[in-house]
Order: C-alpha cells, then sequence, then structure tokens
C-alpha cells in the first residue's frame, strides 16, 4: 500500500488550497495506480489542529491530536504540501506545523510543494519560500510544483496539464524513495556504541 | 515508595497580587518547604540547577546542605544536576561532602539542561549535550569508585593520579537517577548502568512517558541488571488541591493562565487533558497519581511540583498539608496488588547492604575451603 498525505494550510474547508490538495492526491493516486500500486490518500487540515499547533509552540505539549497528525506523515510514502500564499509567503499555519514536526520525520521523504494566491504574481512562492524549507529539513522535493492562482479554477486546460505533469513527476519519486516509516524517537543506539562515540 | 517534591527553583511574580518575591525570600521559602516536607513524612526533596534568571538555585549543594543541616529523615536530591555544563570532578567533589553532611541521605538525578546560553557560558556547546552527558557521567561514576583515577577525554582536560577527595561515605557513591523527557540515549544511559530513570512527566502526555519509561526498561533487562519490571523508575507530576474541586481550579487557574512554562498557551481544562496535571479535589489527586502506574508499571520515586508559578509560600505549604493528610492513602495504594519482588529505590543503607552482601558472597567460598581444611 502507497499511502499518500495531502497537507492543506487553508482556514477553510471548501479554500482552494484544500482544492487543489484533493486534485494532486487524485492525480497522483491515479498515476501510481497506473503503475499498479495500491493507493490510499489521506488529509491533514491545518486549520484542524491550529490551537494543538500554537499550544505546542508555547508549551512543548503535544496534544493527542497533534500526536495522530505526526504519525500520518510518519506513514506517508510522500507528503503534498499546500499553503495558501498570504503576504508573500506560505502561511504561519504552514510553517508552524513543518516546526512542531520536528527535523527527523520529513528527512528522505518525497514532497510535492503546492500554493495558491490571488494572482499569478506569487508564482514563484514556491522557489523561494517553500523550497529552502523542504531543503532544510532534508524532503526529497518533486521536479514539479504546481501553483494556482484564482483564474486558473476557470481557465481551460492550463491547470489540468499542470497537475498531470505534477502528480507524474511525483509519482516517479514516490516509487523510488521509500522512506522510513519507523518512529525514530524511541531508537535505541547501544551504549557502548555511544560511549565510543 | 519514595513520595517527594521537586522544584526548579523559579522567582516569579504572584499574578494575583502583582508581587515578586526576592531571591532571597525564595531561597528562605525553599528551605521551609524542604522543612515541611520531612514534617509531614514525604521521603524526598529535589531542587534543581540553573544558571540564569528567574531561578536561584545556581549552588544546589549549598542549599541542600543547609536543608541537611535542618533535617534529619528526608532524602535530598536533585531535578536535576547539569551533567553537561558541570565539570564531573566538582560535582564528585561537591555531593561527596553534600553525603557525609547529610549522613547518606543524598541522591542525584542528572540532566542536561536545555537552556542555549548557558553551554557557552560554561565553555560548552548545546549541540554536545548528549555526549556530554555520556563522557562526564561516565567519569564521574568512576571518581566515586576507583580510589586512584587516571582518564581521558574529549571535553575535560586528562585526569592523572587523581583521587577524590573526600571518597563517598562508606565507600558507596550516591545513587544516580537519570532524567530525560525525550532522548532515548539517556534512558539507554540509565539502562546501561542500572541506574534510576526519571520522567519529568509534566509536559508530555501519558502515551509518551508510557514510552520513554518502556524503552527504559527493556534495555534495563537487555543490559543483564534483571527483569524490565525491576528497574528503577521514578515520575514527576503536578496538582493543586483544595477540598472543593471548583476552587482548586479558580484559584489555581490565574497561576496557570501566565505560568512561565506553559502560560499563554492551552487552557486549564486542555492542559489537563493532555498532561497528569490535576486540579481538583484531594480525591481526584489521589485517583490520578494511582493511574499512572497503570502506563509505566509499579515503580519507585514520585515527586510532585508543587511551588512554582508564583504561588505564595502559604498556600503552597497548604497543598503539603493537603498532601500529608492524603499521604496514607497514597502510599497505601501504591503499595495494592504491588508483587513482593518489585524492588524499592535504592537509599545509602540498602546500597551499603548490597555491597557488604555481594562482598560476603565473594568471601563464601573462600570460608567453606578454610573449615574443610580444618576439619
Amino acid at each position: 500500500m502507497t499511502e499518500l498525505l495531502v497537507v492543506s494550510a487553508g482556514t477553510d474547508p471548501n479554500s482552494s488550497s484544500r482544492l487543489l490538495g484533493t486534485r494532486l492526491g487524485e492525480a497522483t493516486s491515479m498515476a501510481l495506480a497506473a503503475e499498479g500500486e495500491l493507493v490510499s490518500v489521506q488529509h491533514l487540515e491545518l486549520r484542524t489542529i491550529a490551537s494543538d499547533l500554537t499550544n505546542h509552540l508555547i508549551t512543548g505539549v503535544a496534544s493527542a491530536k497533534l500526536d495522530e497528525a505526526f504519525a500520518q506523515v510518519r506513514a506517508a510514502d510522500g507528503v503534498i504540501a499546500v499553503s495558501p500564499v498570504y503576504n508573500g509567503s506560505y502561511t504561519g499555519l504552514f510553517k508552524l506545523f513543518f516546526d512542531a514536526l520536528g527535523r527527523d520525520l520529513m528527512r528522505g521523504r518525497p514532497v510535492l510543494p503546492a500554493a495558491t494566491g490571488g494572482t499569478a504574481r506569487h508564482s514563484l512562492v514556491i522557489e523561494y519560500a517553500m523550497v529552502p524549507l523542504f531543503y532544510y529539513l532534508r524532503a526529497l522535493l518533486s521536479s514539479v510544483p504546481v501553483f494556482a492562482a484564482t483564474a486558473d479554477w476557470g481557465a481551460s486546460a492550463g491547470l489540468d496539464d499542470r497537475i498531470e505533469q505534477a502528480a507524474a513527476a511525483f509519482t516517479r519519486l514516490v516509487r523510488a524513495a521509500h522512506p522510513t516509516k519507523s518512529d525514530p524517537s524511541f531508537e535505541v543506539t547501544d551504549f557502548s556504541q555511544l560511549l565510543g562515540g | 515508595m519514595q513520595i517527594g517534591l521537586f522544584s526548579v527553583g523559579d522567582v516569579t511574580t504572584d499574578p494575583t497580587t502583582g508581587r515578586t518575591p526576592s531571591e532571597h525570600e525564595r531561597i528562605k521559602a525553599a528551605v521551609a518547604i524542604a522543612r515541611k516536607a520531612e514534617e509531614i513524612g514525604l521521603d524526598v526533596f529535589a531542587i534543581g540547577e540553573h544558571h540564569n534568571p528567574p531561578f536561584h538555585p545556581s549552588s544546589p549543594t549549598t542549599l541542600l546542605g543547609y536543608i541537611a543541616a535542618q533535617t534529619s529523615t528526608i532524602t535530598l536530591s536533585t531535578a536535576t544536576t547539569l551533567i553537561t555544563t558541570n565539570d564531573p570532578v566538582k560535582l564528585a567533589e561537591d555531593y561527596s561532602v553534600l553525603q557525609h553532611l547529610a549522613d547518606g541521605r543524598v541522591d542525584l538525578m542528572l540532566g542536561r539542561g536545555n537552556t542555549g546560553p548557558v553551554y557557552p557560558w560554561f565553555g560548552k556547546d548545546i549541540r554536545d549535550g548528549i555526549d556530554l552527558a555520556i563522557e562526564n557521567y561516565a567519569l564521574l561514576r568512576r571518581l566515586w569508585r576507583e580510589e586512584v583515577v587516571d582518564w581521558e577525554g574529549k571535553f575535560r582536560t586528562p585526569l592523572h593520579g587523581f583521587t577524590l577527595a573526600p571518597q563517598p561515605l562508606d565507600g558507596v557513591a550516591p545513587f544516580v537517577w537519570h532524567g530525560s523527557i525525550r532522548s532515548p540515549q539517556i534512558a539507554e544511559q540509565a539502562a546501561y548502568y542500572g541506574d534510576g530513570f526519571f520522567h519529568n512527566n509534566i509536559f508530555w502526555n501519558m502515551g509518551h512517558t508510557k514510552q520513554m519509561v518502556s524503552l527504559y526498561r527493556r534495555r534495563f533487562e537487555f543490559h543483564g541488571h534483571g527483569p524490565a519490571d525491576t528497574a528503577i523508575v521514578g515520575l514527576g507530576g503536578q496538582f493543586f488541591a483544595r477540598k472543593n474541586s471548583q476552587d482548586a481550579i479558580n484559584e489555581f487557574r490565574p497561576y496557570f493562565d501566565v505560568a512561565p512554562v506553559y502560560g499563554h498557551g492551552p487552557s486549564l481544562e486542555e492542559f489537563m487533558a493532555e498532561t497528569p496535571l490535576t486540579v481538583g479535589s484531594p480525591q481526584q489527586v489521589l485517583e490520578r497519581t494511582l493511574s499512572f502506574r497503570e502506563h509505566v508499571g509499579h515503580y519507585q520515586r514520585q515527586l510532585f511540583l508543587l511551588d512554582h508559578a508564583g504561588l505564595p509560600l502559604k498556600t503552597v505549604l497548604e497543598q503539603l498539608d493537603i498532601l500529608g493528610e492524603l499521604l496514607p492513602e497514597l502510599r497505601k495504594g501504591f503499595a495494592e496488588g504491588r508483587p513482593a519482588h518489585i524492588p524499592d529505590a535504592p537509599t545509602h543503607a540498602s546500597l551499603v547492604a548490597a555491597r557488604d552482601a555481594a562482598a560476603n558472597a565473594a568471601a563464601e567460598p573462600e570460608l567453606v575451603g578454610a573449615s574443610e581444611a580444618g576439619r
């Protein structure tokens, strides 16, 4: 089973980020299915854990809901990460989540970055804001990201083609990567090795 | 089962009055609280170590030495002693002296410390935290156990022909607990040496505490110290109690809401649901505390954080009165269903007895041989 997780930072259940995430999830799972893979797609809407994230930021306490969200990331063969653009960058909520996640969970995990914005003037947000974040987290970045401006949702074909191309590239990455799914926080290194270190 | 207190020693404004106690008041309050802890029958008083305001305990052995002189039965401990930024030689010296002064009523809980600037202030790098904890403790153990130590490591100037003075009381090192919230390496360290493992159990949900403790227990058995359920486990916890649970909530909420560590975040109710904090009636405190065993198994030491967040001394002493009244029931509850093979936390007396028993056992074959020869 190949598990995809769509993480979206839209603040409305019908936000265009959620919509773009859904479309990318569907397109990728169809592309994977065409390669003979069994696929499941999970959705993690960050708005549903927003207060858990701020509480975690202030206290360091991860709520049960937050632990569950981290477990969803750990179980994912690929993460589709979608944020709206606020003031020229991903939203604070989007960053809060990846800050709370810590450095290890995205390491070696395929990620397809995507963003939504009012106009195409924000298209490069993925390249200048999201890509550095995921490089820092040592995620495996898919080579074809998707930006959708409001006008794209009414335009002919363009966005659909970009979603198809992104899904195809992401599928190749997901099939090759096999990220770790174990929980590194409770892994033991034998003490004789630690002493020797 | 040992029951006691641990405190970080914060100097915090009382949010209900706007009054900030002086460092002097807080240091004296720590002494008053420790004396009260002994008076109500608690087993352990532990103080933290910090090297930055708003905390006062930068010199724990001075404070504990003074408390040792004012008490006679309570075990004095730390929560935690910084094994990373302290020189292990100085730790060995300071705690040896304290152990002598307190007639053995001393153990230590080691921790790394998570205040970034403290490391460079003491010439260290926080990124070396785990390595420092491992190397420094390996040296500390040898200083307490070997008469002449020759040693070279990565972080400290080498020692050649070093002998610790004073040697530990009765030649037996203080028992050591290793405190860690989320580092498996520290659970592994505690397991490797057969030392105690303490989880502060304040900032995480019980599920996390359970995983860390079970890791320690598993590795304790792996390293040959005995079955996993005989590993030496300590837990933290915190409560605020009044006879009427709503009174407890109303009185504690203003302190909780702006507390330096978790204030301005979750609501009191959320924090109570997600962590072991209990604010309510003594009965609720009793039930919650006795439920910890269901997650971590039978354990040896339960420490409560009661003195914090700007609570006035008077209130803290009232909380201790409540804890004192609860104590017989807590002890009864902890004893219930506890199998006979679950050990108590080691004390100086039990460590001396164990050492002597081991020495006798080693000497026995010789005695048998001698008596046979005499026949």
